[in-house]
């Protein structure tokens, strides 16, 4: 048996490392957000500072990451669903080999991609041209909000999609069969049997993707450079521009705020309902 | 337990089996299966793991595609329809209840497929909670259940649509012995009184003679015998099916001129069970270890003699192990015999089974090559 003061010893390393790569300089953020700009000391100004310049944006970032990740849910449900309960085996082997994709491809190529397929005249007005659907008159820039929306659903699908297949694949395949033997259709399987009892996964996986939209910067930056834009432009831009540190970790301080709550709503649910 | 209410008896639907071939990959598991089940019937597929009893119960369910042959129910044909158009109720091995949903949930989630009215629902549930003994538990989680009352859960979210058929899959494997056999008497009461075809896939031969009006004994993917459980027991068709049915001592034996030798002992072959004809030449003969006696057996009987090996205690008698010759055979006695004594002991004649000795083809690998050994 190893000692306790050994075994301290053995994780110290590892304990070191976090505290000065993670810990350290995360409370060096949260605590440089709340000092004053001018002349120093302690206060709120910051964050004052940043819902006078930025309520737009915030607001913006909520609705834009809310979005994706509702539409992320349903086509990540309607990916795993299939993978799980489809029969049609030819459709089957191609989805599997398509879908993971975009998991390998960056945020800033995927941004790259998206301009050159969503602008007034990228791929996909050209096809719609093509097609006799569009006249060159009538086609419209995508490179907005819907831009973002786009790339984010696109990009964040196949990861929901992995995580929510896995958990639909373990699951005990008679459940499966029993509602199906009482009569129920492909899709209220789905609803009623299959995702009730991977909700855990498939919460996990929407929240690590909410995440992961808060705090892209390429995306917005390529697709949308007009405002109202995401927060991760705004603090880049006070950084870069201005070196103003305090007010950048504030709008930081806000977003990690805002994907905190989401977090709190998902484990509170799951709370509720192992009680 | 088990309450009367007020279902009304309807009769199940008749299922044919004609020609079946079922498989997964490139095997046929079932190959040219034919059975007929009267409505209301309660049938037995009773064989060891991997004889295809299970992949019979599921492609009448609709989960194994039929490669060829016909599945018909009440006259209709089956063979392509899907699982979820069937109307066959199947009850799970591991019962398969959903987690995520209450007992009453549970129970009135086929209810809620056919869209009927709310208020119905709840009468059906209360009133099928009450047929299989589950009283006042609808309310409850499927994970704070026991093992049994999950089993009542199953059985009544099966019975709950009111099928024409019920299809159960070794129901009450995960039971503990004694609430196994109040199951067995349960299950079967509810059957009677539902008059539900039924048809219960089991490797437990007990379970499948208590429950079964008829078993229907599967070897390899074939039907090696079907007949009332009375049949099966006393008439085995195969010594396959004998062993099956308990018939555990195997002793090689000659028929010659009418007259069986084996060992130290002779019979005439009149009074035998020999399904298979009484041919001259090499045989085996099967008994029980509790139709044999130590000791004179009234009638005519197959006398040995051989010598105590063992013994060990049943709580009903002593079972003890007798070498005859190099053959050992088991045999029940109400008292211990110390190991070494010598014993005579009798097989009543109408106890015996007799099978002419299995063919060259028939014969096992390492029998087959035992014999390709050259004598030296």
């Amino acid at each position: 048996m190893i000692s306790r003061k050994a075994s301290l010893l053995l994780i110290a390393p590892a304990l070191a490392l976090m505290a000065a790569l993670f810990l350290y300089p995360l409370g060096f953020s949260l605590v440089s957000a709340f000092r004053q700009e001018d002349g120093g000391g302690w206060g709120a100004g910051n964050f004052l500072r940043a819902w006078q310049f930025y309520s737009a944006d915030i607001v913006f970032s909520l609705v834009i990451v809310g979005l994706s990740t509702l539409l992320v849910a349903f086509l990540a449900a309607a990916i795993a669903g299939y993978l799980t309960l489809g029969e049609n085996r030819w459709c089957l082997a191609v989805l599997r080999w398509l879908y993971r994709w975009p998991l390998f491809i960056p945020f800033v190529v995927a941004a790259q991609l998206m301009r050159t397929f969503l602008a007034k005249n990228g791929m996909m007005n050209n096809a719609l041209v093509e097609l006799g659907l569009l006249t060159p008159f009538t086609t419209h820039s995508y490179l907005d909000w819907r831009g973002i929306v786009i790339t984010f659903v696109w990009k964040q699908t196949p990861f929901v999609a992995l995580l929510l297949a896995g958990a639909m694949a373990a699951l005990d395949r008679s459940t499966i069969e029993a509602a199906r033997n009482l009569g129920a259709s492909r899709l209220r399987l789905l609803w009623d049997v299959v995702l009730p009892q991977v909700r855990p996964s498939f919460g996990t996986g929407l929240i690590l993707s909410f995440v992961t939209m808060m705090s892209v910067l390429s995306v917005p930056m390529m697709i949308n450079a007009q405002t109202p834009t995401l927060l991760t432009v705004d603090m880049a831009w006070r950084i870069n521009a201005y070196g103003d540190y305090g007010l950048a970790n504030a709008l930081g301080l806000i977003a990690y705020a805002m994907t905190g709550l989401v977090a709190w709503f998902y484990l509170r649910q799951g709370l509720k309902e192992n009680r | 337990m088990i309450q009367k209410t007020e279902a009304q008896p309807h009769l199940g639907r008749s299922i044919s089996l004609s020609d079946l071939h079922l498989g997964y990959g490139g095997r046929d598991v079932i190959a040219g299966l034919s059975l007929e089940v009267r409505a209301g019937e309660f049938i037995a597929l009773l064989g060891q793991s991997g004889c295809g009893k299970t992949t019979i119960l599921r492609a009448l369910a609709g989960f194994v595609p039929v490669r060829a042959g016909r599945i018909s129910v009440g006259g209709t044909d089956m063979s392509r329809t899907p699982p979820e158009a069937r109307g066959m109720a199947m009850m799970f091995q591991s019962y398969a209840l959903w987690p995520h949903m209450s007992v009453a949930q549970n129970i009135a989630y086929g209810l809620k497929l056919r869209r009927r009215p709310r208020a119905e629902i709840r009468a059906r549930v209360a009133e099928m909670a009450a047929l299989v003994g589950l009283g006042d538990l609808t309310a409850r989680k499927v994970q704070d259940l026991s093992g049994g009352q999950r089993q009542r859960v199953a059985l009544a979210r099966a019975l709950a649509i009111d099928p024409p058929v019920l299809l159960l899959d070794e129901p009450l494997s995960n039971l503990d012995a004694g609430i196994r056999a109040t199951m067995r008497h349960e299950i079967r009461a509810l059957q009677q009184r539902l008059g539900l075809t039924t048809i219960l896939v089991t490797h437990d031969r007990e379970e499948a003679m208590s429950m079964a009006d008829r078993v229907v004994i599967l070897e390899q993917g074939r039907i090696a015998q079907a007949g009332t459980p009375e049949e099966i027991y006393h008439q085995p068709a195969s010594p396959y099916v004998a062993r099956f049915m308990g018939l555990g001592n195997r002793l090689e034996a000659r028929v010659e001129q009418g007259l069986l030798r084996t060992g130290n002992g002779t019979l005439p072959t009149g009074g035998l069970h020999a399904p298979q004809g009484t041919p001259e030449g090499p045989a085996e003969i099967l008994f029980r270890a509790e139709s044999a006696r130590l000791g004179p057996a009234p009638g005519p009987a197959l006398a040995l003699s051989g010598q105590v090996v063992s013994a060990f205690y049943l709580g009903s008698a002593y079972r003890h192990e007798i070498a005859v010759g190099d053959d050992r055979i088991l045999v029940d006695a109400p008292q211990r015999h110390q190991a070494g004594t010598p014993v005579g002991l009798h097989v009543p004649a109408t106890a015996l089974s007799l099978f002419p000795a299995r063919s060259q083809t028939s014969v096992t690998g390492q029998e087959a090559a035992m014999a390709a050994i050259p004598t030296l």
